[in-house]
């Protein structure tokens, strides 16, 4: 891995030179070697590992899928073959030469075993399939500590403050990469583990105790967890930065939660944005503005984002809509080339750097939808509406009179050949009038996912929040699918 | 700390010498000048730190209890009176030019070992979670601690591990991680039943070959009963590490032949002691042989729960322990509330040979001991060694008990569910027998279903499973 201050001067150019280099050193050298599944993908595709010479010669390997690692019922340890590994016969080679070399065998074998050896897992959230495992060795972990730190550097989180880590403790990695970042940096903290498992009125004192500068949530909890401590009255005036994992943060929620953070004493914060994927194994930040979006800083010594026209498969240019692709670099443990992420850049991927902070590593925009929240609907007799259930997110949370929502869809009468239906719970802030909120959000529902609700169903805050799951789901469930069959 | 070989096989001579050293360092040059509660109670006390010598002169202290440590409704930076202040840079000595032939040079503190970097909690089983405030130099003692562990249990880094301890921001689970991670083993921080629920617990454990496997005893137990149900296969599980939890000799007994039972490779349990106050968790090197602490870390005192007397050797009391060397939270004489059944040791361990102080027995909690009103007077009931007892029934799967006020009288009323093709019937009447005559309490024993009976123990919601309500107090 390189020097983050060095890489993030370099110029494209040089960055691209890196990455060929890489590439070509890590097909060869582990990919072709020690992954079970690509090299027997290389084979099958009559692929000479020895001629990827670089970051253009990718498109001539296939795309890797969801469902091509996830495990299934019939093949439950599929994603093993995706773990870097040396086999019995290349273990037994190097077993051999330690055991033969008088000086330094120890610690040739210790060096394997830190490249090679798993030692810390994280698990796809299972939204579209079962948890797939992503494996870590300890090289990994470097690489994770790395990162972190990296993307605590972009948010200019220093070892003055202190961070209180709100994400939902699971073998996910939100919450480690949080505490990896923290180790790295040296940034002391507390990982909490969400409020599921230290409750929100807990979670309180401790910020309260421990007065942090910096607090990292989902959004969703983080929204229900201010309004909680507005009611409270406390004391959150330490607060200067937030930041949030997990799902986008639209400019009003955005808003709303500065607006809530005033009323807690803390003026001005800072509302920073992560995106992740546990196939990378790593989270980037987002350039932190107060107004504007200059997109997520990648480590391009760690990876290269293709972005792709979703049907097609063809690579999009420079800063244009297209879905991101992933292909890991230079790491061990579990490994994915061209990893059709189902996101999609709006504004694609940016080489330029970046007007904001004049870092060069290659930006992906700030828009990102994510593939797995589209959903086929029947909502009329012509079949296959796809609802883009991401649109309810940036209205729902901006919307000034809602304070929380759900979305739930059904089948008319219950039968799975009818109609789909969409209810929309809602709670709203104080005495509104409901009928002039129920046209105007027919009105944008409509406009934004093209689709019209079945009916609305108005619910008190504290059962919504209950209905959320909000302080026993990991994540709160913002959109139920309760069709049958 | 020290280095781990060296203390292991120190005589118990030199063991109390280091600990009177350590004892009169931290003393003197922590407590009394930037420690804010015990600076303060010195004075209050007219007890002169000088004249604290060694162990011997600890009695002259008084306990630190949790009603000590709990955060006022009104101040909620109270416990960091427990804390210790960060020295000034002027206190650090100029370093000496030249090589530092005979050992390292006195520097003075190092601002570094004091400044905060992780928060961690009390269990908070019976009060509101207290915090603990960790540094660098305590973190490296808990990595220190877990790999001492590892050492005493035997794991290597070949041992594939499951933990399954329930997740909190607590020194159990944290030192459960930096211990895999400093040996370089694989594992699977699951966060428990509470984070992932059983059936993936299982299902890792059987994919990933796991022959190791940390979890509470009680959700340890049931796990290994309902593993067949979920059809996970145990056929490589070699050992199950208990802790986090009320763990007597039953549960060990009843894990171990649950594991034959499932056709375990093979069926070793081990336990290991957690003392959130301690900052550190001591494992057993085998069952019944006691919690080998770390005396270069720790100081343990057992003493008479109620009149606060040091007992001698063997003595069953309440677990006392005392920050040798601790920078952030730094208590002095803190009363757990943990009862060690068969006291303190100094003797060295007959099976492993280690010499250091060993807590022997089964930690009890003290507060699962109540004053119950019989039919004839006071009656002493002791929630734990009834906790002991269902551990021992094989055809008891999970079960509760209430403490209820029937006119003047207590009564307990248990809850049970009987494990799969049990006659709950039988069951049900032959328990009711056996614990009326051995409780001399009124009682009944009734069925559930196993969903209510898992609810109403949290055994997925709660760090580990409530089983006793006294709604007395309600």
């Amino acid at each position: 891995m390189e020097n983050w201050d060095k890489l993030s001067k370099m110029p494209y150019r040089e960055i691209k030179d890196m990455q060929d280099r890489k590439l070509r050193a890590f097909i060869a050298n582990q990919i072709y070697l020690y992954s079970p599944y690509y090299s027997a993908l290389l084979k099958e595709h009559k692929i000479d590992p020895f001629k990827v010479k670089g970051i253009d010669d990718l498109r001539h390997l296939p795309f890797t899928y969801k469902w091509d690692i996830a495990p299934t019922d019939e093949e439950p340890q599929k994603a093993k073959d995706f773990i870097i590994r040396p086999d019995e016969e290349v273990t037994e080679k190097y077993g051999h030469l330690a055991k033969m070399s008088m000086t330094g065998g120890k610690a040739m074998v210790e060096e394997r075993v830190s490249d090679f050896k798993p030692v810390h897992i994280h698990f796809t959230t299972g939204r579209t399939a079962l948890p797939t495992p992503f494996v870590y060795s300890k090289r990994d972990l470097d690489n994770l500590r790395e990162s972190g730190s990296r993307l605590l550097d972009v948010f200019q989180v220093t070892s003055d403050d202190v961070v209180v880590n709100c994400f939902p403790f699971a073998p996910h990695l939100a919450f480690w990469q949080t505490f990896f970042a923290g180790e790295k940096a040296n940034v002391a903290g507390f990982h909490s583990g969400g409020g599921k498992i230290v409750g929100t009125n807990n979670l309180m004192d401790a910020f309260e105790y421990l007065r942090p500068t910096v607090a990292v949530f989902i959004p969703g909890y983080c929204y229900y967890f201010l309004r909680e401590a507005v009611k409270q009255g406390r004391d959150f005036s330490s607060i200067k930065k937030i930041f949030f994992g997990g799902e986008r943060v639209p400019p009003g929620l955005k808003e709303k939660i500065k607006e809530l953070f005033t009323q807690l004493g803390a003026e001005n914060v800072m509302v920073l944005a992560t995106y992740g994927m546990t196939e990378a194994k790593v989270a980037w930040p987002e350039c932190p503005s107060h107004d504007e979006y200059h997109g997520y800083h990648l480590y391009p010594d760690m990876e290269i984002f293709e972005t792709v026209e979703p049907e097609s498969g063809e690579p999009v240019g420079e800063g244009e809509e297209g879905e991101i692709v992933y292909t890991a670099l230079d790491w061990r443990g579990t490994v994915v080339l061209r990893y059709r992420t189902g996101d999609i850049a709006k504004g694609g991927l940016l080489l330029e750097p970046c007007p904001n902070c004049g870092r060069t590593v290659p930006r992906i925009s700030s828009n990102i939808q994510r593939k797995s929240e589209l959903k086929e609907f029947n909502m009329t007799k012509v079949k296959g509406t796809l609802v883009n259930l991401n649109n309810f997110f940036p209205l729902m949370m901006s919307h000034p009179d809602i304070e929380e929502w759900q979305v739930e869809m059904r089948k008319r009468n219950n039968d799975p050949f009818d109609l789909d239906e969409i209810y929309l719970y809602l709670a709203t802030k104080g005495d509104i009038d409901r009928d002039k909120l129920v046209s105007d959000i027919k009105q944008k529902v409509l406009r934004d996912t093209e689709v019209s609700l079945t009916d609305f169903i108005f619910k008190s805050v504290p059962e919504l929040v209950s209905q959320l799951g909000m302080e026993t789901e990991l994540k709160e469930k913002r959109i139920l699918d309760n069709r049958p069959g | 700390m020290q280095a781990w070989n060296k203390i292991s096989r120190m005589p118990a001579p030199a063991i109390k010498k280091m600990q009177d050293e350590l004892l009169h360092k931290m003393i003197n040059e922590e407590l009394a000048v930037r420690h804010p509660y015990y600076r303060d109670l010195f004075k209050e006390h007219n007890i002169d730190p000088a004249e604290i010598k060694g162990v011997e002169d600890l009695s002259k202290l008084p306990f630190t209890e949790k009603k000590d440590l709990l955060l006022p409704e009104d101040n909620p930076l109270y416990p960091k009176q427990f804390v210790l202040e960060v020295p000034a840079e002027d206190e650090q000595k100029p370093k000496k030019k030249g090589f530092a032939l005979f050992g390292k040079k006195e520097t003075g503190p190092d601002p570094s070992d004091y400044r905060f970097f992780s928060l961690y909690f009390t269990a908070g089983r019976t009060a509101k979670p207290v915090p603990m405030e960790y540094t660098h130099y305590d973190l490296d003692n808990l990595r220190e601690a877990g790999l001492r562990a590892f050492d005493i249990l035997e794991i290597t880094r070949d041992d594939t591990l499951i933990n399954a301890f329930t997740y909190a921001p607590n020194a159990y689970f944290w030192q459960m991680f930096y211990s895999t991670i400093g040996i370089g083993s694989t594992a699977l921080q699951t966060g428990g039943g509470k984070v992932i629920g059983l059936e993936k617990i299982l299902k890792a454990m059987d994919s990933m070959e796991a022959p190791v496997l940390a979890i509470a005893p009680g959700y340890g137990r049931f796990a290994l009963h309902t593993l067949d149900h979920f059809g996970f296969s145990a056929q490589n599980l070699e050992r199950v590490v208990i802790g986090i939890d009320y763990s007597p000799m039953e549960a060990v007994d009843s894990i171990r032949k649950l594991m034959e039972s499932v056709g375990a490779k093979d069926n070793k349990v081990q336990r290991i002691y957690f003392n959130s106050e301690a900052k550190s968790g001591w494992a057993e090197c085998a069952p019944d042989y006691g919690y080998h602490t770390n005396p270069d870390h720790i100081l343990v005192e057992i003493v008479d729960p109620l009149s606060g007397e040091v007992l001698g050797e063997g003595e069953m009391g309440e677990v006392v322990v005392t920050h040798l060397d601790t920078r952030g939270t730094v208590l002095l004489r803190c009363k757990t509330g943990d009862i060690a059944t068969g006291g303190l040791t100094t003797e060295p361990c007959p099976n492993c040979k280690r010499t250091v102080p060993r807590i022997m027995g089964d930690i009890e909690r003290k507060e699962m001991i109540y004053d119950l009103q019989g039919k004839e007077g006071i009656i002493k009931f002791n929630g734990n060694h009834l906790r002991k007892k269902m551990y021992a029934r094989e055809d008891v799967l999970l079960w509760y008990t209430e403490i209820n006020q029937n006119g003047s009288e207590d009564v307990l009323k248990i809850v049970a569910k009987g494990v799969s093709g049990t006659d709950e019937g039988a069951l049900f009447k032959s328990l009711e027998e056996e614990l009326k005559a051995e409780l001399n309490l009124t009682l009944t024993v009734e069925g559930s279903t196993l969903d209510a009976v898992a609810n109403k123990i949290g055994l997925e919601k709660y760090i580990t499973e409530q089983v006793i309500f006294d709604n007395r107090k309600s």
